[in-house]
């Protein structure tokens, strides 16, 4: 008797707690989603945010019961990639996930090269794609995005381009300006030679000129790592402003050869955040600004920033030059996720795209709801900080509305 | 019947001579030894597909194809007329970006633009072969350096002639007999096709009289130039071959991807491209293609990151060049001769 209640009691046990699980099972659906993003390689640092913040983002919706669809509960399951910044990894990623594990949707890249190419396997197969660089707002138009376009599944989680230029550019004259003895005239872009670095530089230059700078372009070839012969060229245009773009892992390479240098009064890094130019105990005489897309990490504007980069980083993200990025992989899968909910069907991803294109959706990212518009773009502030010279943690900042319509070229 | 069919190559190697008795290549038994050795090959590679690999391993598998279809030129220059070019994917953009351009601008599709692909990738490849007429060695490596950068350059400030850094897009290859090549197994079937035309290629000029020919430059070009062979119209020729491939292999690369950028056809991917060579080998005929498998297949299949990677190439082509010169092929077919001499003497003695 002592023997079958000793074995017996485990036994039921076990058996009632396997009912109990297939019953979990059975209640539970899997929604598969991808990330392609380079965990290692030249754009770890952007890589990284992409996964770091859909692992949050799956984790919170997960531990909160996962989402109802018809009835019946999901949890998300993530597939991560690395790509190690390469072409031909993240496209084999890229096709493992669409056709061999057959998610739903991915997130990344961070590359606009890899983006493309990923569209056009993601597409095909009607899997949404969310994807980080606003130079995708060159391909993105009525034609690609419509119903039959290959760009009809992909989002870009990052605004237009001139609309972060724009106010990126208001924001640092602004905060530069009081500093300087004279109002700033004469700005140089410094910036990597490559599709992103094209793109962006195209919209920066015009933003400055519209706020009335005169503009030198100065471009280094990517992978630069003595930028001292550049640098020089620059400072013997005599500029008031240095603005470092885009890669802010080049940034933060180039900016102290250009403070030994001495090569101008004052100086605006792009895509790096206030919370690694503390970690790294960078500081200078001259005024240094920072951007961030869209918040900052290291001097956020609201408590739900500051919050959220607590948790980001609680769950063993790297501390990165562009952390601040990760908000808006973030937001998108919540977006997502509510998207999949209103539909009410997994099976309809032409109703998913239609979902998010009529969307307001409150996040972390923006004080106000984001939205898509017609060409799958997004619309929010940029954060500008200004770091007092002399100091690496006393930084003052400003949110820059976006402007309602781009700055006129020359 | 011998056991040493994979020595589908010319009579000397670096490190020895090949050419021993009863080894000689236009044997009838060799030539069916390498006939079988090759359908085998190309079977195996076939069936691929039907083992249920994946879409990723299928990926790797096709960009290996049209890397080793660029490698096979190389392994004419390098292996055959012992040339060696640190430009060659700049060879590959030409042909990836005149498919791209001829897409773009005027709306021609893959058919009628593979053509164009490889003539105008060989026509620069004996543009970029000139300058090896004057000068030799670590110069002529530094003239393809410039070459490949150049070419960069201008693509990436082309404007919207070459997409600019940006790049260019392409669509999908245009359907023949039904075929599909939006399906990646139809378009591996077709990097394979394009593979196997190279090797058959590269294997009718290694047995040619111009491969010998090529051999003697590589191996005494003053002898050579002195015995009567024009050696600049030879060096021409393979410059232009190497071209044609590497064009080809562009333009399977740009329909792949179906987008191209400049960042491609840098330095960067040349060095690899050497660097894929010098470990497979470039003198034997399937070297190229296992210096392409080794470089595309070892990250994916040791979980290796680009950082990992490069540690683990740089070792690798140190041992080669200490221990293999004559790269992994060669090591491989010192193995297979060493087991099959003991499998032939295991069985003349059970014989006896």
């Amino acid at each position: 008797m002592r023997l079958g209640i000793t074995l017996g009691l485990p036994l039921a046990a076990a058996l009632l707690s396997g009912i109990a699980a297939q019953t979990a099972l059975a209640e539970d659906g899997e929604i598969k989603v991808g990330v392609v993003a380079a965990e290692s390689g030249s754009f770890v640092s952007a890589g990284n945010t992409i996964a770091a913040a859909a692992k949050l983002a799956t984790q919170q919706i997960n531990d909160a019961g996962g989402i109802k669809i018809a009835g019946k509960t999901y949890k998300f399951k993530l597939f991560i990639r690395d790509d190690r910044t390469n072409v031909d990894t993240a496209i084999a990623a890229a096709r493992e996930l669409v056709n061999d594990v057959g998610v739903s949707a991915v997130w990344g890249t961070e590359s606009h090269d890899f983006s493309v190419s990923m569209a056009k396997i993601t597409g095909p197969a009607k899997v949404l794609q969310f994807t980080g660089n606003s130079s995708l707002g060159g391909v993105l138009s009525d034609q690609t995005v419509a119903k039959d376009g290959w760009l009809h599944y992909t989002f870009q989680t990052e605004p237009q381009e001139w609309q972060r230029s724009t106010s990126t550019a208001k924001g640092v004259l602004s905060l530069v300006g009081p500093q300087l003895k004279t109002p700033p005239k004469h700005s140089v872009v410094f910036v990597g030679n490559d599709a992103t670095g094209q793109y962006l530089s195209e919209n920066y230059v015009t933003a400055l000129k519209a706020e009335g700078q005169t503009v030198d372009l100065v471009k280094y070839p990517p992978d630069t790592t003595d930028f001292s012969p550049l640098l020089t060229r620059v400072k013997s245009l005599n500029p008031d402003v240095v603005h470092f773009w885009y890669n802010g892992d080049s940034t933060l390479i180039a900016f102290p050869q250009a403070l030994k240098l001495g090569v101008a009064p004052s100086y605006f890094l792009f895509g790096v955040d206030p919370g690694i130019y503390k970690e790294r105990g960078l500081k200078a005489d001259q005024p240094v600004t920072m951007s961030c897309v869209p918040m900052c990490w290291g001097s956020a504007p609201f408590q739900a920033v500051k919050d959220y980069f607590v948790k980001y980083f609680a769950l063993g993200a790297a501390k990165g030059p562009q952390s601040s990025v990760s908000l808006l992989y973030y937001d998108y899968f919540f977006m997502y996720a509510k998207a999949l909910e209103q539909v009410g069907k997994l099976d309809d991803p032409d109703a998913v795209v239609a979902a998010l294109e009529k969307m307001q959706y409150q996040g972390v990212v923006s004080a106000v709801p984001l939205s898509f518009n017609n060409h799958h773009q997004v619309t929010f502030a940029t954060e500008v900080c200004l770091a007092e010279p002399g100091t690496s943690d006393q930084f003052k900042c400003a949110v820059e509305a976006p402007p309602a319509t781009a700055p006129k070229a020359d | 019947m011998t056991m040493e069919f994979l020595n589908l190559k010319m009579p000397m190697v670096r490190g020895g001579s090949h050419a021993k008795a009863g080894t000689d290549p236009h044997s009838p038994d060799r030539r069916i030894e390498q006939i079988v050795f090759a359908v085998a090959l190309i079977v195996l590679v076939a069936a691929l597909p039907s083992l249920n690999i994946g879409y990723r391993f299928l990926s790797i598998a096709i960009t290996t194809g049209y890397t080793a279809i660029a490698l096979y030129g190389l392994g004419l220059q390098f292996g055959q007329a012992g040339i060696m070019s640190v430009g060659h994917a700049a060879m590959l953009g030409i042909g990836a970006y005149t498919a791209a351009m001829l897409s773009n601008h005027l709306g021609i599709g893959f058919w009628a633009a593979l053509p164009a692909s490889i003539v105008l990738a060989a026509i620069a490849g004996g543009l970029v072969g000139l300058p090896s007429l004057r000068v030799s060695g670590q110069h002529y490596i530094i003239i393809t350096f410039c070459f490949c950068a150049l070419l960069v350059i201008c693509l990436t400030n082309g404007g919207s002639f070459t997409g600019a850094a940006t790049g260019l897009d392409v669509g999908s290859i245009p359907r023949v007999l039904g075929i599909n090549f939006d399906k990646l197994f139809n378009y591996y079937y077709l990097v394979l096709g394009a593979l196997a035309i190279t090797l058959a290629t590269t294997y009718a000029i290694m047995n040619s009289s111009y491969g010998r020919t090529l051999r003697a430059i590589r191996e005494n070009e003053q002898l050579a130039r002195a015995i009567g062979i024009n050696v600049d119209m030879h060096k021409i020729g393979v410059f232009m071959a190497s071209g044609a491939f590497a064009g080809l292999a562009g333009i399977l690369q740009v329909y792949y991807l179906r987008h191209i950028s400049p960042t491609l056809y840098g330095a960067f991917p040349s060095l690899y491209l050497a660097l894929m060579v010098m470990l497979g080998g470039g003198r034997l005929l399937y070297g190229p293609l296992i210096g392409a498998i080794i470089v595309n297949f070892l990250p994916e299949v040791m979980d290796l990151n680009p950082v990992d990677s490069r540690i683990a190439y740089g070792v690798a082509l140190l041992i080669v060049i200490l221990l293999l010169p004559g790269g992994v092929s060669s090591g491989l077919l010192a193995i297979y001769r060493w087991v099959g001499g003991l499998l032939v003497r295991r069985g003349s003695k059970a014989g006896s």
